[in-house]
């Protein structure tokens, strides 16, 4: 397996900037890379892409042609959480769910994800305590695409197209990036390390 | 009266507007736009914690004229590019436990927060942390109305630049995001409202 070099888009926001110059998440990225006025040229040379949490999806819209361009040259670009992407990317799926920032106030309480591929390399990064915060939507995984974290309501959060184009593309509606950046909540700061690590790997 | 102008960063319309008291006007500006209104064109700007901060701390000839005609800024989020002297960025609080968190008004006389009750700043159904978690160190002469950690870290304070003016800043989750809660924390919008348009000459 080879090493990835990933580009991170970056919004302009307090929370982008904090969580992207944070080492945990620069060192092993090979640039940070503005969202605004996006251009192809400005992603050569990475095979990996990320799209920060919470993006303006106005911005994704715009940047939908280049960021597509990623997925029809046959490198990877990642979806992370809040961004809309059923708005901008085509055949994404996703079904906003009410966000309950309040289910673990009950003793014994479950969020309900379920990992539905084990032996994907992402966890042996993480696992899914890492993952249970709270999510903000989901998706419905497309024929031959493979759905890593179902939630309750029987969508996915967390899932890995290598089918519908010639490259790969992962789409979360996890927020890691937002909450590390906010300095707000500890175990979206341990997926993101562990997320960004399996990144890196390849 | 002057309206006020909400900072955002989407085309679309955020829907706390629909709860701003009959007697206020605010206008949704999306943050592309700011500076193709003249400075002198609105009371307050309510700056959304979402914003592209680099953007915004692009605009510091508009923001100054902005100020020296008398307008007051209400910042919301983590200061993370800062977008006028001495203003520094956002600094997380060194300690995150529970107790840290802990609000305390510090100027309970203030018309911000007259009948709010610190607990229910510190605490929404129980989490804590929406409120303010680290600071931007305030200027020198700036009132701070709010702390954090037991008295030790200035949270909330309103700042009278040089040029005109006043800045109220609130490095934390947008403050009217409490606008429908239950609590005594709903009261900070409209009083925030009625105290952003009073205009300040230098």
């Amino acid at each position: 397996m080879t090493a990835s070099t990933i580009a991170l888009l970056d919004g302009g926001t307090s929370y982008h900037h904090f969580a992207l110059t944070d080492p945990m998440v620069r060192d092993r990225a090979e640039a940070i890379v503005r969202l605004r006025g996006l251009r192809a040229a400005d992603l050569r040379g990475v095979d990996t892409v990320v799209v920060s949490c919470r993006s303006n999806p106005d911005l994704l819209a715009d940047a939908a042609p280049v960021l597509t361009g990623i997925l029809e040259r046959g490198d990877r670009l990642v979806v992370m959480g809040e961004t809309e992407p059923g708005t901008w990317l085509p055949a994404v799926r996703e079904t906003p769910l009410p966000t309950n920032f309040w289910w673990w106030l009950e003793p014994g309480a479950d969020l309900g994800l379920t990992v539905r591929a084990p032996d994907h390399p992402l966890f042996g990064h993480i696992d899914l305590a890492a993952a249970t915060w709270h999510y903000h939507g989901m998706f419905a995984v497309p024929d031959g695409a493979v759905s890593l974290i179902d939630c309750a309501e029987g969508g996915s959060i967390l899932y890995e197209d290598r089918v519908s184009w010639p490259g790969t593309l992962i789409v979360t509606s996890l927020d890691p990036i937002y909450h590390h950046g906010s300095f707000f909540m500890p175990a979206a700061s341990r997926f993101l390390d562990g997320f960004m690590a399996w990144l890196a790997d390849g | 009266m002057l309206p006020l102008a909400l900072v955002h960063p989407r085309a679309t319309r955020p829907g706390w507007l629909d709860r701003v008291p009959d007697d206020r006007t605010v206008q949704p500006v999306v943050e592309t736009a700011l500076t193709t209104h003249a400075p002198d064109a609105f009371a307050g700007l309510l700056v959304d914690m979402h914003i592209d901060q680099r953007l915004f701390a692009g605009h510091r000839t508009w923001i100054e004229a902005f100020l020296a005609a008398g307008g007051t800024i209400v910042f919301c989020g983590l200061l993370a590019y800062p977008f006028l002297p001495p203003l520094g960025r956002f600094e997380p609080l060194a300690r995150r436990s529970r107790a840290a968190l802990e609000v305390t008004i510090a100027a309970p006389e203030h018309p911000l927060f007259a009948g709010v009750a610190a607990a229910d700043l510190t605490a929404r159904k129980g989490v804590a942390g929406f409120y303010g978690r680290g600071q931007v160190r305030p200027p020198p002469g700036a009132e701070v109305l709010t702390r954090l950690d037991g008295g030790r870290v200035p949270l909330d304070w309103v700042w009278h630049p040089p040029m005109g003016g006043r800045l109220l800043m609130h490095p934390g989750n947008n403050l009217w995001m409490y606008a429908g809660d239950e609590t005594s924390a709903a009261r900070l919008t409209p009083q925030l409202l009625r105290w952003a348009d009073g205009m300040v000459p230098a």
